[in-house]
């Protein structure tokens, strides 16, 4: 019960810092300008433009459409702003005369590390569940074709955010300062997981033009690895939405691994620090 | 039954980086304070007072020694709901209203909906807030803001009670009422640690008193016995004759203040009652006789410079 007080009491922060109004507001934007993007002769263009390349049908087309939506640009600016957003949500809990009132309630500092993160994903949740619901609920109603599958798009950014949450609040926990929580991890989003992903992209791949040394190879591959990897849970989310099936879980579950990690390493740090 | 047990409680912090220093926040501290008593923790700035309630609440870890609430290690999380706490320079979240900071901490401290539905009003009207439970708190005036964090600290009907400056920026209306409630709580038998360096509050309040000092114990007792530790007796009498004079000066070492007041340094309730008897014999009349006091604030000062 306290656990759900506290979850409670982030949700009226967010409320009350206007988080949730610049959320929402934000999405009802986006909507807004899919109502008026997506007009039936745009619909009848996409369906045109397909055939033309060889497709066959609007299963196809809306396929292809929304998956363009939950990839690339799109996708890593809806998970950014979410980070960006609640990345104060820790500093400012931290800050002297309430963290001390905090910690004076019969309310395990464990508990308050999890409630604060389970609150910011819950809120992330809601907001995808709008925005993607929406759009989900427009495209299928203009093009007449229903693909639930979409809706997956929702638990995984969801859990891209998570994810990367879970290095926002243990750098929010060492440093207390919510612009150094965005910097770290817009660096960690966009350059450093992106480019490690082109990198093991490109690995992987027969055709080789560029030629690395053996120590940058391994060292390229070693934070690959170890690093959370939102790039390559995109591609497995492109798969769910499009209904094919996906090639490899390898980067969902280093990912997982490496929230646990940092999960782990926050509530260690904040049950030995002092106040 | 001792409510609070500190045995050898040291806490050091690390000085400045790389240099390897450690600042002495606190050094060997140990005392009790009993079930029911309002027990006054007093220092200058920097003495280790907030320290102290701070790891006996848990929110700092001693670097020895160990301390007890209620039997218990201070670190047991569920001993918590027994507690109430108000932190100085305390920082509710300013979006809420009144009533809400009341309603989200006392959540936070186990109670229920029903609970706070029959509570938050009765707390908010003992502190004189009840006009603004409604109002933001950003709203809010220091002393407002104090009475706030007191209903605050008492909602979830504590056992004892951590008071970090309580009335600070509050008018002196608003400390009389402050003090009254305190009363009050320990009349209840609600046991009230206090921080304060208004020392002439805590003179009138509390049962016992610790003198911190650079993170040392220098003193610890009752008011009473810290605040009477000299043996000077004040006799105010009728006109004093010649005659009894010379033999107060000579055969009692008093020292005269006028013809109808001396003091005389006694180390027994005997030697006090031989004086009356000769007074009384002699036909003088008594209108009082008593021990000299110290205020605490000059015994406080005095121990702080020997200290020093």
């Amino acid at each position: 019960m306290v656990l759900a007080a506290f979850i409670k009491g982030v949700f009226k922060e967010a409320l009350a810092k206007k988080i949730l109004l610049t959320i929402f507001g934000f999405f009802s934007l986006l909507i807004i300008l899919s109502v008026f993007a997506l007009t039936n002769s745009t619909v009848e263009g996409m369906q045109m433009m397909l055939e033309s390349s060889g497709g066959n049908s609007l299963r196809e087309a809306v396929l292809t459409f929304q998956s363009y939506i939950v990839a690339g640009i799109p996708m890593f600016m809806l998970v950014s702003s979410m980070l960006i957003i609640t990345s104060s949500f820790i500093p400012d809990m931290l800050k002297k005369g309430h963290i001390d009132l905090l910690l004076s309630k019969p309310i395990s500092r464990t508990k308050i590390i999890i409630g604060h993160f389970l609150a910011a994903t819950l809120i992330v949740l809601i907001a995808f569940t709008f925005l993607m619901g929406a759009i989900w609920i427009l495209v299928s109603s203009k093009t007449g074709f229903w693909n639930p599958s979409f809706l997956y798009s929702i638990l995984w950014f969801t859990l891209i955010f998570s994810v990367l949450y879970s290095a926002v609040m243990l750098i929010g926990i060492l440093s207390r300062s919510t612009i150094l929580t965005i910097i770290i991890n817009m660096l960690l989003f966009f350059p450093v997981s992106f480019l490690l992903y082109l990198a093991n992209t490109y690995f992987q791949s027969d055709e080789k033009s560029i030629v690395f040394g053996p120590v940058a190879e391994s060292l390229l591959k070693f934070f690959y690895q170890i690093l959370p990897k939102p790039w390559d849970m995109q591609d497995i989310t492109v798969s769910f939405v499009t209904q094919n099936a996906v090639v490899n879980y390898m980067p969902l579950i280093s990912s997982l691994l490496f929230m646990t990690i940092m999960l782990v390493l926050s509530i260690w740090y904040f049950n030995k620090k002092d106040y | 039954m001792n409510v609070i047990e500190i045995n050898s409680l040291t806490k050091h912090f690390p000085g400045k980086k790389f240099s390897g220093d450690k600042i002495k926040a606190l050094e060997k501290v140990s005392f009790n304070v009993g079930s029911g008593e309002i027990f006054g923790l007093l220092g200058p700035n920097g003495a280790g007072k907030t320290t102290l309630v701070k790891i006996l609440l848990g929110i700092t870890f001693a670097t020895n020694g160990n301390a007890k609430l209620f039997d218990k290690p201070v670190t047991n999380v569920r001993n918590k709901k027994r507690i109430g706490y108000l932190p100085e320079n305390h920082r509710f979240p300013n979006y809420l209203s009144g009533e809400q900071v009341i309603d989200y901490f006392g959540r936070l401290s186990g109670l229920t909906k029903s609970d706070l539905d029959k509570k938050t009003y009765k707390y908010l009207k003992i502190v004189g807030m009840d006009q603004w439970g409604t109002t933001k708190i950003k709203k809010y005036s220091k002393g407002m803001l104090q009475r706030l964090g007191l209903a605050q600290a008492m909602i979830n009907d504590p056992d004892l009670i951590f008071l970090d400056e309580p009335t600070d920026g509050v008018d002196p209306i608003g400390r009389k009422e402050i003090r009254d409630v305190l009363l009050e709580l320990k009349s209840q038998g609600k046991t009230i640690f206090l921080n304060s360096h208004l020392l002439s509050e805590i003179e009138l309040i509390c049962d016992k008193v610790a003198i911190l000092n650079k993170g040392e114990l220098i003193e610890v007792g009752s008011v009473a016995d810290i605040t009477t530790s000299s043996n000077k007796y004040i006799f105010i009498t009728s006109d004093l004759s010649e005659d009894i004079m010379n033999k107060i000066l000579t055969e009692y070492k008093g020292t005269l203040h006028g013809k109808n007041e001396f003091e005389c340094i006694i180390n027994s309730v005997e030697d006090v009652n031989k004086i009356i008897d000769y007074l009384r014999s002699s036909n003088v009349l008594i209108h009082g006789v008593y021990k000299e006091k110290n205020s605490l604030e000059s015994m406080f000062i005095n121990l702080i410079e020997q200290k020093n």
